[in-house]
């Protein structure tokens, strides 16, 4: 009795201090770890925007960071965005019915808006008391001279096993630029061929009329076509790429062999991801037109 | 009871009479999953080798307060935090390694040497023979991986470290698992062999 006591004891203790030695290297590393993160990600936004070392975007490039948020008020729901304004950011919110409420000005420097913590924080103190507010989404606008020139969309959705992270690239019209997949547990081999370039550059110059209908389609891919999607190991002409992107633009996905599940829900993702950021984005619009709201993009 | 090796010796020793992979026949998931290339051993190699020289330096610094009948849940849990601060320092400090190495530092929570070494030598040893022996350990383990990558790279890509040396692919069959088996298998006897005719030579010389 008295040695099962002293195992529990000491095995409790050992247990403690490695959770302290953890969670200090946690404390310790967790701010350097974010900022690669971030990096890493603006390093992909602009990738997808075709911009690299070799080419890098334009001074007159801007981002523009738009937060979605759902606010909870006597358990009625709306929808607020988080915009940057010339010379700070406000709080614009709209009501399911797609009408204006209210906006109220965030006090909140452009480090911090990066950050969830700090950004909740500057939201609440500016709406006061009796409201909740849930992240929901984020995008990135993005001008070159004033002018909207894409929509960067990070989001996520179910894949096979758990969620699928990818940021995608569209145009003013939704026309699919690019996707890119930042993070997944698929299976190496099977659903992981996701992040392969004949994979996820089937998306690329997809119209919004395609993404509408998407589907995925259990055929093997024309060899034309998947010489041209992974035109990076050379031996095709850019203009023939182009021209066969163009050929095919308006055809459903081709699933991946043995993985018709991961390829659906990237199909299906996307689809949703694009789909409802049009449609969000029209309310936005027209609300900041029509309060006459002066933003940054 | 301590041991009677210098410093240097134990290090030898990981890397030649106890080499992990050949001689003492552990950690053979890795081996047979990873070696597939020169560059996969070594970064797992290195790896192992920083998990198991701090794991085998804090085990030998509180092995007199480690109840005999839970020694490997503590093994266990010291790994386990080394790999997680390891984990953790990589992201943070070294992003592009960590692309590389992330995949293979998790995977060393499991591996049968490094609990294995804790268990033989680090909880009798004092600390300083308990550091050697982990390089040692860690390096003969990166020795082996390599040694290994390099005959299934060579054979089944004809590449070496990334580089086509012989331009043609000999026998892809060496890339894949199961062949891991027949390259450990015949590099084993190859050492083995190696070791008689050495030790013959010494007894006629002798």
């Amino acid at each position: 009795m008295k040695e099962i006591l002293t195992i529990i004891f000491r095995l409790t203790v050992s247990c403690l201090l490695a959770g302290l030695v953890m969670g200090g290297g946690y404390i310790m590393t967790t701010k350097a770890k974010q900022h690669n993160e971030h990096v890493n990600e603006q390093k992909v936004m602009l990738s997808l925007l075709g911009y690299s070392k070799d080419n890098p975007a334009p001074s007159d490039v801007e981002l523009h960071e738009i937060y979605r948020y759902v606010v909870t008020e006597d358990e009625e729901l709306s929808v607020a965005y988080l915009i940057p304004i010339p010379g700070g950011c406000t709080f614009v919110n709209i009501g399911l019915d797609g009408n204006f409420i209210g906006q109220v000005p965030v006090e909140i420097s452009a480090e911090k808006v990066i950050k969830a913590g700090d950004r909740d924080k500057a939201i609440m103190a500016a709406l006061g008391e009796g409201k909740a507010i849930r992240f929901a989404d984020q995008t990135i606008v993005v001008t070159e001279e004033g002018f909207r020139m894409a929509y960067l969309l990070p989001g996520e959705f179910p894949g096979f096993k758990t969620f699928i992270k990818v940021i995608l690239a569209v145009d003013p019209a939704f026309t699919l630029l690019g996707l890119e997949i930042m993070e997944h547990e698929e299976d190496p081999g099977l659903g992981g061929e996701i992040v392969q370039d004949y994979f996820k550059g089937q998306f690329k110059g997809k119209p919004f009329a395609t993404i509408k209908t998407l589907d995925v389609a259990k055929l093997p891919i024309p060899d034309e076509y998947l010489q041209a999607l992974e035109s990076r190991k050379g031996g095709i002409s850019a203009s023939e790429v182009e021209r066969i992107q163009q050929l095919y633009s308006d055809k459903d996905i081709y699933a991946l062999t043995g993985a018709t599940i991961s390829s659906r829900s990237v199909t299906s993702g996307v689809q949703a991801i694009v789909k409802k950021f049009a449609y969000r984005v029209s309310i936005l619009d027209r609300v900041l037109a029509e309060q006459g709201i002066e933003v940054s993009f | 009871m301590a041991t009677d090796k210098s410093n240097f010796q134990l290090v030898v020793n990981g890397i030649l009479n106890e080499n992990p992979i050949f001689r003492l026949v552990l950690s053979m998931c890795p081996a047979v999953g990873i070696s597939t290339t020169v560059m996969n051993g070594f970064l797992l190699g290195i790896a192992v080798l920083f998990v198991q020289v701090f794991s085998s330096v804090t085990i030998a610094i509180f092995k007199n307060m480690i109840h005999p009948r839970i020694r490997i849940p503590t093994y266990t849990l010291t790994i386990a935090t080394w790999v997680t601060i390891i984990d953790m320092v990589l992201a943070a400090y070294l992003p592009e390694a960590y692309a590389r190495m992330g995949i293979f530092v998790k995977l060393i929570v499991a591996f049968a040497i490094i609990t294995m070494r804790l268990e033989m030598f680090a909880c009798k040893e004092s600390v300083t023979s308990s550091f050697w022996d982990g390089v040692g350990m860690g390096l003969g383990f990166m020795a082996g991986m390599m040694a290994l990558g390099f005959v299934r790279e060579l054979l089944g890509l004809g590449t070496v470290l990334g580089y086509d040396v012989l331009g043609f692919k000999p026998l892809l069959f060496f890339v894949l698992p199961f062949a891991g088996f027949f390259c450990v298998g015949l590099m084993m006897a190859f050492f083995n062999y190696i070791e008689i005719v050495y030790k013959r030579a010494k007894a006629i010389q002798g």
